[in-house]
């Protein structure tokens, strides 16, 4: 049977503020949670090798124990299993140290044909992940996937490069990136939702459904995770700067008339520009 | 031998180099000059060897070039196995490398990255040298005071946070670095420079990924990225239909892209390829247009650093208009044919 494990996310909802601790790093106590868009076009991935081909999906995460929320979400996608990778250890992980983490992952609970990963996230915007796992567990990688299809024991796929696309063949096992303009994420009707959340009200379903570990119970080397294994830090981060209030507003009068009026302003801007420019030289 | 200056690796698509390597050469020198050190450059490809001498007039100072018939088409573990074979020939691990932020540079600076196990920073928009002090007490065996390392400086969070990202544990510190940020240098033909070939063994297992076909065609690509001008539409557009109208007050404009909020695209009125927003592309047009969009964060993330915003919106609440420059309230299926007759009064070299 082809196995596939899928990574997902769980992010701080970026239409909630952005808090940001005093080292610079996210507060993510206190900004509401959501799964990770771009792990989404993963998901959909996954759940389409599990219609086409009856592949067994895991889908995985790490993060602290409110991330399970998203593998619930994962399984009412479809998904067989969750894993949630979950230790105080893995604090302030880095993509590299992340790359440690999930690789341990993998290799205990695997091996899996295809390992699916989204682009990137929304709280790191990196894309490195997918990557530094796949040179980890020594996979090949497809990154930018935007279609994916099976051929023996051959995966064929199609990803974005600049100005076009690109059509791929590679061997199992694969690592597969998938882009944001894969096909779009049709919304739960895979399963049945309410038999999910049935079965997870029964301790011994739910316990063979989703597994819990620590890094000890996947055998990861603690010294290569979180932040004494990450070589990256954030130094410092500041907020880009607010123009907000400074719109100005045209209404009340007809159509033409409040059109009229922004022309006029956009060629004085241009003017002003102009004459700076000037002045500047 | 030994090599400690900063190294770029090169970009080239079917044996053109493109201009992100000139752009990463510029940024390089300004890092390698406030080091005290040389720029060195890894071109990989097939029949690229040509290319030395105008690398050097763009301001390397070396040149190792991996010229092999295996490599005339990118792949992600044949380039790996040529920037591994570099770096064998070279003793100790360079202090930076740089790649472009592109498909490939994002696809293949991880891959070494986790090889090397050091430290790497995505999609940087500046670079800088400077000192660090780490104090944690988490790990306390990382403090100390870090002279001369790489400031990595990236949007984070969307677009709405800037991050300095340090890695002064490890070398090299590695980084991408957007496409159209950096500077290059005015080529210097009388620049001199030394050009190291470096043979490259593959292995079997080099050869589990292979290109079939790559499509590319610039002239009907939505290139928003680099777009002066960007007309968007979104819900308030109502129907596919409407997405003339945006396309028709384009067409005034030189080289104006049609650009769409994420619910535009949800609805299937138009492709993800002119999706603006977190989940679509990050622009920085001098003129953004937005036609029935209300502008939440995640749309907000992905245009707020054009040079001149304008909302049109039925709703003045709307939150586009908390960081538009410019606002109307109206129905935007009326302001939009009196926009287009009122931007063709005006002189055409704002337009051009």
């Amino acid at each position: 049977m082809l196995r596939v494990i899928c990574f997902i996310k769980q992010v701080p909802d970026t239409s909630s503020k952005a808090g940001v601790n005093a080292d610079g790093t996210i507060d993510r106590a206190s900004a509401k949670r959501m799964i990770n868009p771009f792990d989404r076009f993963a998901l959909q991935k996954a759940i389409e090798l599990k219609r086409s081909y009856g592949a067994e999906i895991t889908c995985a995460t790490m993060g602290p124990p409110p991330a399970l929320e998203v593998l619930v979400e994962g399984l009412e996608h479809g998904a067989d299993y969750g894993v949630l990778l979950t230790d105080r250890r893995l604090a302030v992980s880095d993509t590299l140290a992340t790359s440690c983490a999930l690789s341990a992952v993998i290799k205990h609970f695997g091996p899996f044909d295809i390992v699916l990963t989204g682009l990137q996230t929304t709280d790191g915007d990196t894309a490195q992940t997918g990557p530094e796992i796949a040179e980890r567990i020594n996979y090949p990688q497809i990154s930018y996937c935007e279609q994916l299809s099976l051929d023996g024991t051959k995966v064929l796929a199609r990803r974005v490069v600049e100005g076009g696309f690109q059509e791929v063949e590679s061997t199992l096992p694969v690592l597969v990136t998938v882009a944001n303009s894969a096909t779009p994420l049709e919304l739960k009707n895979f399963c049945n939702v309410a038999g999910v959340k049935e079965l997870l009200r029964n301790p011994e379903q739910k316990s063979a459904k989703l597994k819990i570990v620590s890094l000890d119970d996947i055998g990861a080397d603690p010294s290569r995770v979180g932040i004494v294994g990450s070589p990256t830090v954030v130094g410092k981060t500041w907020k880009l700067g607010d123009i907000a209030g400074s719109c100005v507003m045209f209404m009340g009068e007809s159509a033409e008339h409040e059109v009229r009026e922004l022309v006029t302003c956009l060629i004085e801007d241009k003017r002003k520009r102009e004459t700076e420019e000037l002045v500047n030289v | 031998m030994s090599d400690s200056n900063v190294v770029v690796i090169a970009e080239q698509l079917q044996g053109q180099l493109q201009g992100i390597t000139f752009e990463l050469i510029g940024a390089a020198r300004a890092l390698a000059s406030k080091l005290g050190v040389g720029v060195s450059v890894y071109l990989l490809g097939d029949t690229i060897s040509g290319h030395c001498q105008k690398i050097i007039t763009m301001g390397a100072d070396i040149v190792y070039v991996v010229d092999d018939p295996q490599l005339s088409e990118y792949t992600t573990l044949t380039y790996r196995r040529a920037v591994l074979a570099v770096l064998e020939v070279i003793c100790d691990p360079p202090p930076i490398i740089l790649m472009g932020a592109t498909t490939i540079g994002r696809d293949l600076a991880p891959r070494i990255a986790s090889y090397l196990e050091t430290g790497m920073t995505a999609d940087t928009t500046e670079l800088d040298i400077g000192d660090y002090e780490h104090t944690s007490k988490t790990d306390p065996a990382k403090a100390g005071l870090f002279k001369n390392i790489l400031y990595a400086i990236r949007p984070t969070f969307g677009e709405s946070l800037k991050a300095r990202i340090l890695g002064p544990w490890k070398h090299p510190q590695m980084a991408t670095t957007r496409v159209g940020v950096m500077q290059a240098l005015p080529e210097d033909t009388s620049r001199t420079g030394i050009v190291i070939p470096v043979p490259v063994i593959f292995q079997e297992s080099d050869f589990r990924t292979k290109v079939i076909r790559t499509v590319r065609d610039m002239s009907t690509t939505v290139n928003l990225v680099d777009a002066k001008v960007i007309i968007s539409a979104g819900a308030g557009l109502a129907t596919a239909e409407g997405f003339r109208l945006v396309e028709d007050l384009a067409s005034i404009f030189k080289d104006a892209v049609v650009g769409a909020s994420r619910k535009a695209v949800d609805k299937g009125w138009i492709s993800s390829a002119h999706q603006v927003g977190q989940t679509g592309k990050t622009v920085r047009p001098d003129l953004y247009i937005a036609l029935g969009i209300s502008g939440a964060i995640q749309h907000r993330v992905g245009m707020q650093n054009a040079r001149t915003i304008i909302a049109v919106n039925k709703d003045p609440d709307a939150p586009i208009f908390k960081y538009a420059h410019y606002g109307i309230v109206a129905d935007l299926y009326q302001v939009v044919p009196l926009l287009k007759k009122e931007f063709r009064r005006m002189t055409t070299d704002y337009l051009h």
